[in-house]
């Protein structure tokens, strides 16, 4: 990781350093230009990569030698599938551990079992899904970028990767777009639900429920849920940026820079994927239920109590009539 | 098999730019495309140098190692090569590359980058050599012609060599020790991991 | 996109459709016709191993046949040094470029310029068919309207106005053939009033050397080079403008760990590779040259037999000289003395030493001066006529050293005879036409102002208008113009017309004229200056490139170039166009009746056998096309440094490469050329001479002639005159003249035979006969430290016009007004008016020009190049980081450059660079397009306009002539720069 701490740091020393060549100097002080001509050596002392003066207008080229290139080199190929595939097969192997120590939290039923409460509105669902479908898309074809020389190449042959690595490209571009808005609604759509509160603390020493018997209180959204919020929230933002970046290179930075965003996007990006895959383990298969909230947008009543209490009493007591049941939806008693 | 290399001696280099517009010229490479350049360092000050870059065909090239579909192939004359029905114009062999050496046409919106396209030591790429598909695509073989690359073939003062990596480290010694000065092979010790001992 | 692709368009909109067109079209139709001669032809057998071991050549499969790529060469069209360029052509398509090893000028090298020439050829922006401008709209007209109608108007100008009213601008990127019809052309037309561009590159070099030793060229080789141990390069930046030159000169550098001197305002990318860099103060050339003189002479170090024998008047220098202590000349220059002692040390004792220069010393009020200054540098320490020696003249266009030699300048005809009766006699009998005739071609010039009146016989041995002055002499008020009438209508082949000084003056008179016509490749800035309505023709020209005929080096070497490819679109080149004029002005008969005209087109090789006819002068007579061609086809023969071939080889035995003028006698004798000018090591058969005896035999008491000093196996053991019969009759030599020969020499001498002259016998006999005695025909003579003839005889300092030191005027001022080439140079008023308006404070920058490599001259043709158009993209002005500071300019911003003359300002980029020093600011001159802020390119006509287009630094340049050649001050002026 050294490498990559000095990577990172590259740009902040960049500022920093100023040329200032040694001269060599005639016995009576004029200048000599052949024989203190710069080299290379003399160069990078000065400044971690060589740049001068290209008539073109493309200012990158005005950079003769980066050696920076081969420590980037050194983290995509070196460190990064390694933190990739950590990150990724890591997580989906502790959700299976869990999944295999905890079971499925099932549904637990009560008198209201059957009466549906509506969480999350079309536009929430939308606005959620549309982010989800271009979130899988992206992390496939942004793994694909770590992993699919590795693991998909080797099956299908060269040809058909690259066309098939090319749609990845263009998804991952364009698809790019769509998920930044997506985010982007879901921020203005649950930010107020998702402050953090004093309760978040103890439903956070409370394990969400798996540690003790009792279901912590939470609001419409609990400590968990607030963290993916806030996850999806930073990583996305970050990711958008980073990925901004990309999309139009050297347009706010130098090479060096867009290494940094590189490294940047695929760190955060591996670890979004793995938090987002705990995400969609405890949205379906992980607990019984709560699938529905962005299912069909109603959930259950008495999961509700008991995974969202102060959300229900507060959606209660906005109708007089009692809970809100779902159009069409009259309970069974 | 030779091991093919540039070497731009420095105190030759005059930045006449003839192997930027002879490269243009040999394989009618577009505007906004240079697959070679010449850096000026230390402009307009005494130690004032010029250097002529391009693809240095590394050895372990780094463009190789993060092509995410492994276009890049090293010939038997160790010139990195890659084929443009392959790349996917992801950007990342620049990030890689110490030498600023992929260049990417622009061809649609936001920033959908074209196949990539660099030096090929006037050597092609992965078609038949001397056909008209790898004439399109890379633009002419002259090593398949027994020539090599154009811009060193006219530098104008013989500043910027290729050839047999041993053969010219040889002629650029031979040049250092009998002028008495010699700024070094520009890009060695990053492209090959070594550099003229002299 | 991952190349910053929005700054990659400079920010220019017209760039960004440009390379949309680029990527979609044109390389489709360029990759198509590549591929077709790819396929067909293979290009296999065509390449050798170079460097290191190839892999051996494969053919491409079956479809492989080298025979249809033909190989043809020719010769860069882009600078005087003379790089061969090798075609490779197929199916009449110019489809490839190869390293042209075998010439000794180049092996194998281009710059930019040569590298991208097959472009020239292709360029989709060149001017594709005649066009003339109807009430400011661009038409399309056939060569046959456009012919007719300009010389309808110019028979009608020339019936009411005179001969003279016409101008007859040529171009030194004709070929020798081109430049010789043009001034002959000129001669039937009936005036004097023709130039090219030598007139503001070297004119002050031709004036300058030539009263100094003989001849007006580079007495050595860029080749021979090699041989220095000591290199002086002042005004010059061959790193930009002859980069090819910079592998002769990096060599010698390397091989004699040379000591390599740049003298120059600029720290340019010459300087970056000298071992010493003087920085001087612009146009104080003089006092420097001077300062090391006085070190040389204060230190005994001159070379005392040298002088001895072979320099008249050098005290006379000494007396100046000695004005110039260390003190003042860091006064006036800034250099320090003993930096200048340090490199005077260098000159005067590690030898061969040469002296390289170029415009920097010859853009000047006293560029003449500047040039006889360098040459008597050289005299002194005895650095001339050796190898590793000598005035290393770097000339500027292809050809412009064979467009000065072929007479394309108002003061002389073809290779130098003067305009006087005899040399216009000789000429007429190479014609063959009747001298009377030529005459009465002339115009009678009426008493004007206080002048007298000039019979034709005196105008047509009156210098004419310089093309510096050309707009003067349409505007100026008629009496100041001393011709029949001021100038009424411009003939321009091959001129830019944005490379003379004060542009905003030339847009005047170019609106004046009543006729305009611009024969070129390209419309040029002509064509884009919204002064003209009607009467503005256009005619496409092909390049060189697509013509035979000659060019001559820098070095004097002639080099043949064959036809590459056919004309593009309806272009036509120069002969043709001539023809067709001549045929329609009713003298084609008489001006081609030695040449033969297939299709319209005149041979080239005829033209140069009538040059060999008459071209005993300057030893153009020797190099017969036969020949020159025998060069080409046997480059690999000649030798890098002593360019010449061995002696057994059956074609060019002997020969030095190029045949470098003068190559004595007719081409049957095999006069080898002469490589280096005034070599006494060797014998004159094998390109030995002496200084020429040019100026009599003795002046003031003092001999003329050398003194103990001849050319190797000469029977004359001490300095002689040039040859007459007369002189040959008292020798006795006329008895080795043959019958033939007498009897030429008896039919041209008439009554008076002893006046035929070596330069006049047109028998070749004398030449012949003086060889065999080992004498150079032209005498030998002392070269002359003081020129008597010329207005300052010893170079005296002068301050330039806007001078930045007004303290300084008062004791260097600039030459008093005078009236030269028919015109008042009135250089000494402005310089007043100057000091006493305190210009130099409201300017306080000293503005100069130059070069840069991507583009040449006027640059529309290589700024119409996108290979190298997209390598500068934009003018600007480099300013030095201080005055930036002050100024608070950015790298890369705009700046308003404003000229102290006509309230004239440029629009450019800023460059902020130490390469100028703090008070100086540089602009490079190939730009055009651009005037005053304002964007022209729509008045170009539609598809020919260059893909870049910018300020011209002439925009802003200022008054200054120098009075031997008219040439303008580029390189000095004043000027203020702004934030835009």
């Amino acid at each position: 990781m050294r490498r990559l701490t000095s990577l990172l740091l590259l740009a902040a020393t960049l500022a920093l350093t100023a040329p200032a060549v040694a001269q060599v100097r005639a016995p009576d002080g004029a200048p000599n230009p052949t024989a203190s001509s710069v080299n290379e050596e003399m160069l990078f002392k000065q400044d971690p990569k060589i740049h001068g003066r290209i008539s073109i207008p493309n200012a990158t080229a005005a950079n003769l030698i980066q050696p920076q290139g081969r420590e980037w080199r050194e983290f995509r190929e070196s460190w990064m599938p390694w933190i990739g595939g950590l990150a990724v097969l890591g997580m989906i192997a502790a959700l299976g551990l869990f999944y295999f120590t905890r079971g499925r939290i099932r549904l637990e039923h009560s008198e209201e079992s059957g009466k549906k409460i509506l969480r999350f509105n079309s536009f929430e669902r939308f606005s959620h899904w549309m982010t989800a479908s271009c979130f899988i898309v992206l992390s496939l074809s942004g793994l694909n970028y770590i992993f699919g020389k590795r693991l998909l190449m080797p099956l299908i042959g060269p040809e058909a990767f690259a066309t098939l690595a090319q749609y990845g490209k263009y998804a991952h571009i364009y698809l790019a777009w769509p998920f930044m808005l997506g985010v982007l609604f879901m921020l203005v759509l649950w930010v107020r639900d998702n402050i953090p509160g004093r309760i978040d603390w103890i439903w956070l020493k409370q394990g969400g429920g798996l540690l003790g018997d009792a279901h912590p209180s939470a609001g419409r959204f609990n400590a968990g849920q607030k963290m993916v919020f806030w996850m999806v929230v930073g990583f996305g933002l970050a990711m958008g940026a980073t990925g901004i970046m990309m999309i139009f290179p050297f347009a706010a930075t130098d090479i060096n820079g867009m290494q940094v965003m590189q490294v940047i996007h695929s760190l955060i990006g591996v670890v979004f994927i793995a938090g987002i895959l705990a995400h969609i383990y405890i949205g379906s298969l992980g607990m019984e239920g709560a699938y529905d909230a962005m299912g069909s947008g109603e959930v259950d009543l008495a999961w509700a109590k008991v995974h969202h209490d102060l959300w229900v009493k507060e959606q209660q007591a906005k109708t007089a009539s009692g809970p809100q049941l779902g159009r069409g939806q009259v309970p069974a008693e | 098999m030779a091991r093919m290399k540039f070497l731009c001696d420095a105190d030759r280099c005059i930045e006449c730019n003839a192997c930027v517009t002879a490269c243009k010229n040999e394989h009618e490479v577009p505007w906004g495309i240079n697959r070679r350049r010449v850096v000026t360092l230390n402009d307009g000050k005494p130690g004032e140098r010029s250097v002529s870059m391009a693809c240095m065909h590394c050895t372990d090239a780094p463009c190789a190692a993060v092509c995410p579909v492994n276009c890049f192939y090293t010939t038997a004359d160790a010139v990195v090569l890659h084929s443009k029905d392959l790349c996917i114009g992801c950007g990342y062999c620049f990030y890689a590359c110490p030498f600023g050496a992929p260049q990417y046409p622009r061809v649609g919106n936001f920033g959908s980058r074209g196949k990539m396209d660099k030096c090929t030591y006037c050597s092609g790429g992965p078609e038949v050599d001397l056909s008209v598909a790898e004439y399109e695509k890379y633009g002419s073989n002259r090593l398949a012609e027994g020539k090599l690359p154009l811009c060193a073939e006219m530098c104008s003062t013989k500043s910027l060599l290729a050839g047999d990596g041993e053969m010219i480290a040889q002629i650029y010694k031979e040049r250092v020790i009998k002028r008495g000065y010699g700024s070094g092979a520009w890009g060695w010790k990053t492209a090959y991991r070594e550099t003229i001992a002299i | 996109m991952l190349t910053k692709r929005r700054s990659g368009i400079a920010g220019r909109g017209s760039h960004q459709a440009l390379a949309a067109g680029l990527t979609a079209h044109t390389l489709d139709r360029r990759g198509f016709l590549r591929k077709s001669g790819l396929a067909a032809g293979g290009l296999a057998a065509l390449g050798s191993l170079r460097l290191g071991a190839v892999r051996p050549a494969q053919a491409a499969g079956s479809s492989a046949d080298p025979a249809q790529a033909v190989i043809r060469k020719n010769v860069c069209t882009h600078c005087s040094v003379g790089c061969t360029v090798t075609a490779e052509v197929v199916n009449g398509v110019w489809v490839g470029q190869e390293p042209s090893w075998a010439s000794p000028i180049n092996r194998g090298a281009h710059c930019a310029k040569g590298a991208a020439i097959r472009e020239l050829v292709h360029s989709d922006r060149r001017l594709r068919y005649p066009m003339k401008i109807v009430n400011g709209e661009w038409q399309r007209v056939s060569w046959d309207q456009a012919i007719t109608e300009i010389t309808d108007k110019l028979q009608a100008i020339r019936n009411k106005n005179g001969a003279d009213s016409v101008y007859w601008l040529g171009s030194a990127k004709f070929t020798n053939e081109a430049s010789y019809l043009f001034r002959k052309f000129a001669a039937y037309w009936g005036t004097n009033n023709v130039d090219h561009q030598a007139r503001i590159c070297h004119s002050t070099t031709v004036a300058g050397v030539a009263n100094t030793w003989g001849y007006g060229a580079q007495t050595n080789s860029y080749n021979d080079i090699r041989n220095a141990k000591t290199m002086i390069i002042l005004g010059g930046n061959p790193a930009e403008a002859h980069p090819i030159s910079m592998q002769h000169v990096l060599s010698g550098k390397e091989i004699n760990r040379a000591n390599m001197i740049v003298i120059d305002p600029r720290f340019t990318r010459t300087a970056a590779h000298a071992t010493e860099y003087v920085r001087i103060r612009s146009g104080t050339d003089i006092p420097v040259i001077w300062g090391i003189l006085w070190h040389i002479f204060q230190n005994g170090w001159e070379d005392k037999a040298f002088i001895e024998s072979r320099v008249y008047a050098m005290d006379d220098v000494r007396k100046e000289v000695a004005k110039w202590t260390p003190d003042e000349v860091e006064r006036v220059s800034g250099v320090p003395g003993e930096q200048l002692k340090r490199v005077a040390e260098l000159f005067a004792k590690e030898k061969p030493a040469t002296l390289i220069w170029c415009m920097g010393a010859t853009q000047h009020t006293v560029g003449t001066a500047n040039v006889r200054a360098l040459c008597i540098l050289c005299l002194a320490t005895g650095n001339v006529g050796k190898p590793g020696t000598g005035a290393n003249i770097f000339r500027g266009h292809t050809n412009v050293q064979g467009a000065t030699d072929l007479g394309l300048d108002v003061t002389t005809l073809p290779l130098y005879y003067g305009l006087v009766e005899g040399g216009w006699k000789h000429w007429a009998r190479v014609w063959e036409v009747e001298y009377d005739w030529l005459q009465t071609r002339f115009d009678e010039v009426p008493a004007s102002a206080g002048r007298k009146a000039r019979s034709r016989k005196e105008n047509m041995e009156t210098p004419g208008l310089t093309s510096t002055r050309w707009f003067d002499a349409v505007s100026l008020p008629a009496d100041q113009v001393d011709q029949r009438t001021p100038l009424k209508a411009m003939m321009v082949f091959g001129h830019g017309g944005n490379t003379v000084t004060r542009m905003p003056e030339a847009v005047k008179g170019m609106a004046e004229l009543e006729l305009l016509v611009v024969a070129d490749p390209h419309p040029t800035t002509f064509a884009a200056m919204d002064a003209r309505r009607d009467n503005t023709y256009l005619l496409p020209i092909c390049t060189s490139l697509e013509m035979d005929g000659s060019r001559t080096a820098s070095n004097r070497s002639l080099q043949w170039g064959e036809q590459i490819v056919k004309p593009a679109f309806e272009s036509k080149n120069d002969y043709e166009v001539i023809y067709r004029m001549a045929v329609k002005l009713g003298f084609a008969d008489s001006l081609f009746k030695n040449v033969k005209v297939v299709d319209g087109v005149p041979s080239a090789e005829d033209l140069l056998r009538e040059i060999n006819r008459g071209g005993w002068s300057t030893g153009y007579c020797g190099q017969s096309p036969e020949r020159l061609k025998a060069h080409m086809k046997n480059q690999h023969k000649f030798d890098l440094v002593t360019l010449r071939a061995p002696k057994d080889d059956p074609e060019v035995g002997g020969d030095y490469y190029g045949l470098p003028w003068p190559c004595w006698g007719k081409p049957e004798i095999r006069h080898p050329g002469t490589h280096i000018l005034y070599n006494t090591a060797l014998h004159v058969k094998e390109g030995g001479g002496t200084f020429r005896a040019r100026f009599g035999t003795e002046r003031n008491g003092q001999t003329l002639l050398a003194e103990d000093s001849f050319s190797k196996g000469s029977d004359l053991t001490d300095g002689y005159p040039e040859f007459t019969f007369g002189v040959f009759r008292k020798l006795g030599w006329d008895k080795d003249l043959t019958a033939d020969e007498l009897a030429t020499i008896q039919r041209i001498g008439g009554n008076n035979p002893d006046a035929v002259s070596w330069a006049t016998d047109l028998s070749g006999g004398i030449q012949r006969v003086c060889l065999d005695h080992g004498v150079i025909p032209f005498g030998n003579g002392k070269a002359r430290a003081n020129a008597w003839n010329l207005p300052d005889p010893v170079p005296v300092h002068r301050e330039p016009v806007y001078s930045p030191r007004p303290d300084l005027v008062a004791k260097y001022p600039t030459r008093p007004d005078e009236r030269q080439f028919r015109m008042p140079n009135v250089g000494f008023s402005v310089q007043k008016a100057a000091v006493d308006r305190g210009i130099a404070k409201q300017f306080p920058i000293i503005l100069s020009s130059g070069r840069l490599v991507e583009y040449e001259g006027g640059g529309e043709e290589t700024r119409s190049n996108p290979w190298l158009a997209e390598l500068q993209q934009d003018m600007f002005v480099e300013v030095n980081t201080a005055d930036a500071a002050e100024r608070g300019i950015k790298d890369g911003q705009f700046v308003w450059v404003y000229g102290p003359e006509n309230s004239s300002k440029a629009k450019v980029k800023a460059l902020v660079t130490d390469r100028v020093a703090k008070g100086v600011a540089w602009m490079p001159f190939h730009f055009s397009g651009w005037y005053q802020g304002k964007d022209m390119r729509d008045f170009y006509p539609k598809g020919a306009d260059p893909v870049v287009l910018g300020e011209s630094v002439n925009t802003v340049t200022t008054y200054g002539f120098d009075p031997v050649t008219g040439m303008q001050e580029t390189k000095v002026t004043l000027c203020q720069i702004s934030a835009a």
